[in-house]
């Protein structure tokens, strides 16, 4: 609140500023007052039957935040019934529980307007409720007789599956999400992240996966929440004590799904109908946990995902004017990683942009960066850093998010430090040990006078099919 | 259409919704050039979010030049006299000679057949030539530089039919970064790469509409319910328009609409407002205002019969619906906020419960009101994707008898209440970020003339009775005022 009129807060200062005509400064020379920004921290709270839970407060809007991550995901669905994990969160949102029918469930959360939503990745499952404060009560009880006790119902399970038949039929329609999807494929050959639902699979998916899906991953030991927003931590673990604190089931660890094998470079290519190609050239690249993280992460910043300056962009974009979506991505996880160089480009510009695309990668493993190109993307990487940490959410967040990845408890405290540290040659070494071309995985989905030209132009190009 | 998409790029809408004690937390203040500038205080993270809206779009093109707008909004991107240059006296003559020079080679492409080719040849070399020498004087991607090594965050620009905005996030310790780069571009920017510019917006085009049916869906279905309006065009232009956009236009554009009286701020995070005031006028203070250009867009004539028309694709089944409407403040806008929710919002909604649950005819079927713009009269629109084996037609006779269903039954109490319960809580939650709220602020400021339309709007929204509702679907959502486009498979 403005304690202070309005007259008394600028009827100071309007009139000299108004009448001013400065020559302006140089933007770098503006002088900034220091940020000492230490990354906040959520309370954690270790509940006796084995939850652990976050809570951060914060009482600006009267609004409640409550996240359950569950070590679950896709990777671990069965040969043939690729779809199920999918299937399993989306049916435990909409197929009731034990005291509750599925409808009954919607018309509650839609009428005091929470949002509640299930989503499975690969290697994790979440829950977001979000609620006003009011509703703590009426929002924790479905919150937790969902994780606890879904039922499953059979009409909610044919609905979640003709629906996930009709959203596999039209992704060709969207060449991005057709093209992202095939490349997975290809790039994760002979491993869970490379199966993806199909109709039979999703087909084969019964009621009973679906129970014992459930029972083998939601358990308390095996489930982070965090709580944020209009509550204090007292409250937050009394109410988490009060409806999930008599849940007291264990079970044994799964075993973790294998790390996606390194692959043989390669070409390969997907044929749609479509004035534009899609050109990803994927490597694998380090872990979050491993050390060489940092200066890969630097080094992509540099290549493709440091905005406008970064050399794809600028190349490709700007000095050519071949794409309007180019750039390049990694993917940390917490066992491995995947770095990729993609553009979007008219069909005839295709060999020309992925020849553009791979030399712009080959130049960083042969010549050092130099130390003002490297400055640039360390102060970068490391003045954004706060803007991880907005938001009540976020700031309870990262922290649950780093105690499920298993990395070290002064990870945060100790980020801008290690990007500051990276020195040239290291993003030389990184750039050799992860970007070699005898390992890209090179995917295109272009038209069929596109291939020709590819195959033309760089030789052994296979064809893939689109499994839907 | 934005100058920047990651290939996970999600578009938001600004949602609508009630006002949570946030009227009183917004300081608006209005500059000697009239340069509006509404500024809120929140201190949880050590950041600022800043917008700035200037109130054109598309919609103030003229025919045969559209998409300039939006290639406007890219240009805007290329520096200034002061930024990005090594020295701009030198670097001006070589602009000069690249902007005569393109001009030539445009004229001579627009004669299309009768071209002469070596004319053409001889201009693209020498254009060739000139843009060389131009990177001797150019520092590219400077503004982007400033703001992502100062940390900057959702560095991005969009342009819509009624504005374009341009925001940015900084650490709070920034604000200063951020007037200098705004009001350097907003008097002294230079259009440099302009003729690369303009290809990278036909990529943006084909990636956006040509190779995605529902872009060319959406783009068929305006120019058929609109008749005279603008929106009847997309925003980043018609291709044989895009190909030939001119500089000298795009000047004379950016002169008439980026004036500080036409041109919203908004503030939202870590600061102490009085010094941010202090900045803001020592870099915006001094801009003068400009007459506006008082020219009149063309107003829809209502509509007297069905339109429809289809699109052939290879793509799976789906259709859009549109009606007319009034724009905003106008109480059947309101009247058709509750209107799309009771639609289509959430699982309880009548679309979800009847076409996709109950008859399982539909994929998804969403109602969106403020088609494809807000400033102007505009649509209520639907959208539909049916779900295989069903067809178009069957999903639009269900969505028919729903609507017909809003004309004779009243809506209960209670659907009537959740309906305003989920208003009011999407818009608490809009507020629950800097940048969503800045977003929110300075949209409806510049669309509807003061922010308080938003801060205000549930308690019109709290009057809506289930009278309202029938008489606003009776007046409006009639076939004789509706557009239908629809894709039709063909391999």
């Amino acid at each position: 609140m403005f304690l202070l009129p309005l007259y008394l807060l600028y009827g100071t200062i309007a009139y000299a500023a108004e009448r001013a005509h400065l020559p302006l400064p140089k933007p770098d020379e503006l002088k900034y007052r220091p940020i000492h920004f230490a990354p906040p921290r959520a309370e954690r709270v270790f509940l006796d039957n084995g939850i652990i839970l976050y809570v951060f407060e914060d009482n600006e809007l009267p609004l409640l935040n409550i996240s359950a991550v569950i070590r679950t995901g896709s990777n671990y669905d069965a040969v043939g019934k690729e779809g199920l994990a999918e299937l399993t969160g989306a049916v435990m949102r909409t197929g009731g529980t034990d005291a509750l029918s599925g409808n009954a469930v919607d018309e509650a959360l839609d009428f005091f307007a929470g949002s509640l939503h299930i989503s499975m990745n690969r290697d994790s499952g979440s829950i977001n409720l979000s609620i006003l404060k009011k509703d703590l009560d009426a929002g924790l009880n479905i919150f937790s007789q969902i994780i606890t006790k879904p039922a499953f119902e059979e009409n909610k399970l044919k609905l979640a599956t003709d629906l996930k038949i009709e959203e596999l039929r039209r992704i060709a329609d969207d060449p991005k999400k057709l093209a992202f999807r095939e490349f997975k494929r290809v790039l994760y050959q002979n491993n869970p992240a490379g199966r993806f639902p199909s109709t039979t699979s999703v087909t084969n998916i019964r009621r009973d996966d679906l129970i014992e899906f459930h029972g083998r991953f939601f358990y308390p030991e095996n489930i982070m929440i965090s709580i944020t927003g209009d509550i204090s931590k007292e409250e937050a673990v009394a109410k988490i004590k009060q409806y999930l604190g008599s849940w007291n089931e264990s079970r044994k660890y799964n075993v973790v799904p294998p790390i996606p094998a390194k692959q043989k470079g390669h070409i390969y290519f997907l044929t749609k109908n479509t004035p534009q190609s899609i050109i990803i050239c994927a490597n694998f690249a380090p872990s979050k946990k491993e050390p060489d993280a940092y200066p890969f992460e630097v080094l992509d910043f540099i290549v493709g995902s440091g905005g406008f300056k970064s050399r794809i962009f600028q190349e490709i974009r700007n000095n050519r004017g071949l794409a309007y979506s180019t750039g390049s991505f990694y993917t940390k996880r917490s066992e491995y990683g995947v770095f990729g160089a993609y553009a979007i480009t008219e069909s005839d510009s295709t060999t020309k942009v992925l020849s553009l695309l791979r030399s712009i990668v080959e130049d960083v493993r042969i010549k050092s960066v130099d130390k003002k190109e490297l400055a640039w993307a360390t102060k970068s990487i490391n003045n954004n850093f706060i803007f991880s940490f907005q938001s009540a959410d976020q700031i309870a967040r990262q922290q649950l998010m780093i105690e499920y990845d298993k990395l070290p408890p002064d990870y945060l405290a100790t980020y801008r430090d290690k990007i500051t540290k990276v020195q040239p040659e290291e993003l030389k070494r990184v750039a050799m040990k992860y970007l070699s071309p005898d390992e890209t995985v090179t995917f295109i989905l272009g038209n069929e006078s596109t291939y020709n030209q590819v195959l033309t132009t760089f030789g052994n190009v296979s064809r893939i099919e689109d499994q839907l | 259409m934005r100058i920047f998409a990651s290939v996970l790029l999600i578009i938001s809408m600004p949602s609508l919704g009630f006002s949570y004690e946030m009227g009183n937390r917004v300081l608006s203040y209005t500059l000697k050039n009239g340069l509006k500038v509404l500024m809120v205080e929140r201190h949880l993270s050590p950041t600022v979010s800043f917008y700035i809206r200037h109130q054109v779009g598309a919609v103030d093109e003229i025919d045969g030049r559209t998409g300039t707008a939006h290639l406007l909004e890219h240009m805007l991107f290329k520096g200034t006299k002061t930024i990005g240059t090594r020295n701009y006296h030198e670097e001006h003559k070589v602009l000069k000679m690249i902007a005569e020079t393109g001009k030539k080679l445009d004229l001579e492409k627009m004669k299309g057949k009768n071209a002469n080719k070596g004319r053409i040849q001889a201009l693209s070399e020498r254009m060739e030539v000139l843009q060389k020498k131009h990177k001797k004087w150019f520092v590219e991607n400077e503004i982007d530089r400033l703001y992502v090594e100062n940390g900057g965050d959702n560095v991005n620009a969009s342009t819509g039919q009624d504005l374009t905005t341009y925001h940015v996030s900084l650490p709070s310790n920034k604000i200063e970064l951020w007037a200098r780069i705004e009001a350097d571009r907003m008097t002294g920017p230079v259009f440099r790469e302009f003729y690369s510019e303009r290809n990278v917006v036909m990529e943006e085009r084909r990636q956006r509409i040509e190779s995605e049916p529902e872009g060319q869906l959406y783009e068929q279905f305006l120019a058929t319910a609109f008749i005279a309006h603008p929106y009847r065009r997309p925003v980043l232009g018609w291709p044989s328009d895009m190909r030939f956009l001119s500089l000298e236009y795009t000047e004379v554009f950016f002169k008439r609409y980026h004036a500080p009286n036409n041109t919203v701020i908004a503030v939202v995070g870590d600061i102490d407002p009085a010094n941010t005031l202090t900045i803001i006028k020592k870099y915006f203070g001094a801009i003068p205002s400009r007459h506006l250009d008082p020219s009149p867009i063309t107003e829809e004539p209502p509509q007297k019969g069905e339109r429809r028309v289809d699109i052939v694709s290879d793509a799976n089944p789906q259709m859009v619906i549109g009606y007319h409407k009034p724009a905003m403040p106008d109480f059947d806008d309101y009247v058709f906020d509750v209107i799309e929710c009771i639609l289509s919002k959430g699982r309880t909604s009548r679309f979800y419960r009847v076409l996709v649950e109950e008859k399982a005819l539909a994929e998804s079927v969403h109602a969106v009101n403020g088609v494809p713009g807000a400033k102007y009269d505009n649509l209520f629109a639907i959208f539909a994707k049916p779900r295989h084996p069903h067809t178009n037609a069957e999903i639009e006779s269900a969505i028919y008898d729903e609507i017909e269903k809003l004309k004779i039954k009243p809506v209960t109490t209670r659907e009537l209440e959740k309906v305003k319960n989920q208003i009011k809580a999407d818009f608490i939650r809009s507020l629950n970020s800097n940048l969503g709220l800045a977003n929110l602020l300075s949209y409806f400021e510049v669309v509807t003339g003061s922010y308080q339309y938003i801060t205000n709007h549930i308690k019109v929204i709290e009057r809506v009775t289930s009278e309202d509702i029938m008489r606003v679907a009776k007046k409006y959502l009639a076939p004789d005022n509706r557009t239908v486009a629809k894709l039709v498979y063909k391999k």
